[in-house]
């Protein structure tokens, strides 16, 4: 399986544990991932509020197009739920010839061009519909027997996109790979509530007041840790845990990894390849025998 | 009220400006079921509800509309959008009206925010998470970022401790003055259509 992998800002910065421990995984699972060379930022859903709309998409259609130009008919595949759910979009419009030939008309001041061929794929799809749960279950020589796993899948993962490759509502390829990893996957309420994204920058009070019956859902529902796919999420839930312990007056204590965390963990790879000291909250006594 | 002093509070001009946006169809095709505000996230926090923007828009209320929190309080995260059975992409027409907010001088934290993360964009064609917190609190004045930095210290020091924020911007594209290219050629491109 070959992808043209697009990172995203996150995995320089705030999920460069999930950037480490997605490349060790997918070595590990066969996956040969080809960096789109000179990616730019997708924009996320803020650039549209400056330059507007079209300029926007065209700034994340710079890199299905630099895609393109590496490698032809290959997926792009993407770790970031931001970058998934704008590229994605972007790509869509590509069937429609008036934006493809306005986008391209744009793309040719850096000499590139997007035929609108390539589709643009998640984590979680790729792992779950190309790889597949057995090869995943196969690989886990350390399979995570008796933990419990509260999977936040996040909204863009799911919702933005709708039906590309899970229910939007009910999404279950989170929970079939903490399955796969031999851990099991608990039930738990407000798992399909909105961290609230980036507004933890501008308004943390807000994400602190949502974060919270996340995190608390989890912990009730008996989960040892949350995983989650997505780079906001993860900061989110990670690193405004201690800020809504405080305010709620709970003693919450759930490590949030990335779900390629727990893959590598569950894989027998080092602490140090799964990335686990980029985590706030210590994961290392809720993981002890696999650490 | 806006129109204390005679200036009209609803004007149509408004209406059809939004109509033309990017996403301007999607309001026309509203029924105000309601079912956006009660999928959504922060509907508490938000002075009016997605539903009724739509209706302020159409009603041309451009005050009601541009000053609103609801645009910046939008999290992008869909739900309603999924559930929606018009099939509006509510963050979408967000979006154009943050656009339109922005243009018309509204100026909120998100506003702010988005002007930062952009210039980033701009100048290096990547974001520098890092430097991101740091330039905003330039920007929403000192003693804000006063406020942010002691309120904050803690999120940002365990960030730092565990690697998490760089202190140096990782690279950027190569040539950004051709990405920056791209982006004037859209926007002119943009602009031409009205």
């Amino acid at each position: 399986m070959k992808y043209n992998y697009f990172p995203g800002c996150a995995s320089e910065g705030t999920a460069l544990a999930n950037y480490h421990a997605f490349l060790a995984v997918a070595k590990k699972l066969g996956i040969e991932l080809n960096e789109i060379e000179d990616w730019n930022c997708c924009g996320a859903t803020v650039t549209s509020s400056v330059i507007g709309e079209f300029p926007a998409q065209v700034l994340a259609a710079r890199n299905l197009a630099l895609a393109e130009k590496q490698q032809r008919d290959t997926d792009i595949v993407t770790t970031c739920s931001s970058c998934y759910a704008i590229l994605g979009l972007t790509n869509n419009k590509f069937a429609d010839e008036e934006f493809k030939k306005k986008a391209n008309e744009a793309l040719k001041e850096d000499e590139l061009e997007y035929t609108g061929n390539l589709n643009v794929r998640f984590l979680l799809d790729v792992l779950v519909n190309d790889i597949g749960v057995e090869k995943i279950e196969a690989a886990a020589e350390k399979p995570l027997k008796g933990l419990k796993v509260a999977g936040y899948v996040g909204c863009q993962s799911v919702k933005a996109l709708r039906g590309h490759y899970d229910d939007p509502e009910y999404p279950e390829s989170l929970d079939k790979i903490i399955r796969a990893l031999g851990a099991e996957a608990v039930e738990f309420e407000n798992s399909n509530k909105c961290c609230t994204g980036a507004l933890a920058l501008t308004a943390p009070e807000i994400t602190v007041s949502a974060v919270h019956p996340i995190i608390d859902g989890a912990a009730k529902a008996g989960a040892d840790l949350i995983v989650t796919p997505c780079p906001l999420c993860q900061m989110n839930l990670d690193a405004y845990q201690a800020k809504a312990n405080k305010q709620f007056q709970t003693n919450n204590n759930l490590p949030v990894l990335f779900i390629t965390q727990l893959m590598a963990l569950a894989f027998g790879l080092s602490r140090k390849e799964a990335g686990l000291d980029y985590c706030i909250v210590s994961p290392y006594q809720k993981l002890s025998n696999w650490v | 009220m806006s129109g204390a002093d005679g200036v009209k509070r609803y004007d149509p001009e408004f209406t059809k400006r939004v109509y033309k946006m990017d996403n301007g169809k999607w309001v026309k095709m509203c029924m105000q079921c309601g079912i956006c505000p009660t999928t959504c996230t922060l509907r508490d926090i938000m002075d009016h509800s997605p539903r009724r923007i739509i209706q302020l828009i159409r009603a041309g209320d451009k005050e009601q509309v541009l000053k609103s929190n609801t645009l910046w309080l939008c999290t992008s995260c869909y739900t309603c959008a999924c559930r929606c059975p018009r099939g509006v992409p509510m963050m979408d027409v967000m979006h154009d009206l943050r656009h339109l907010a922005e243009e018309e001088g509204y100026i909120t934290n998100q506003s702010h925010m988005a002007k930062v993360y952009y210039n980033d964009v701009a100048k290096r064609g990547r974001i520098w998470e890092g430097g991101l917190t740091m330039k905003y609190g330039l920007k929403i004045g000192i003693g804000n970022a006063l406020k942010m930095a002691r309120e904050m210290q803690d999120v940002g020091m365990e960030m730092l401790k565990h690697k998490r924020l760089s202190i140096f911007p990782p690279k950027g594209v190569k040539n950004p003055a051709k990405l920056r290219a791209v982006l004037q050629k859209a926007a002119a491109l943009a602009k031409e259509e009205g």
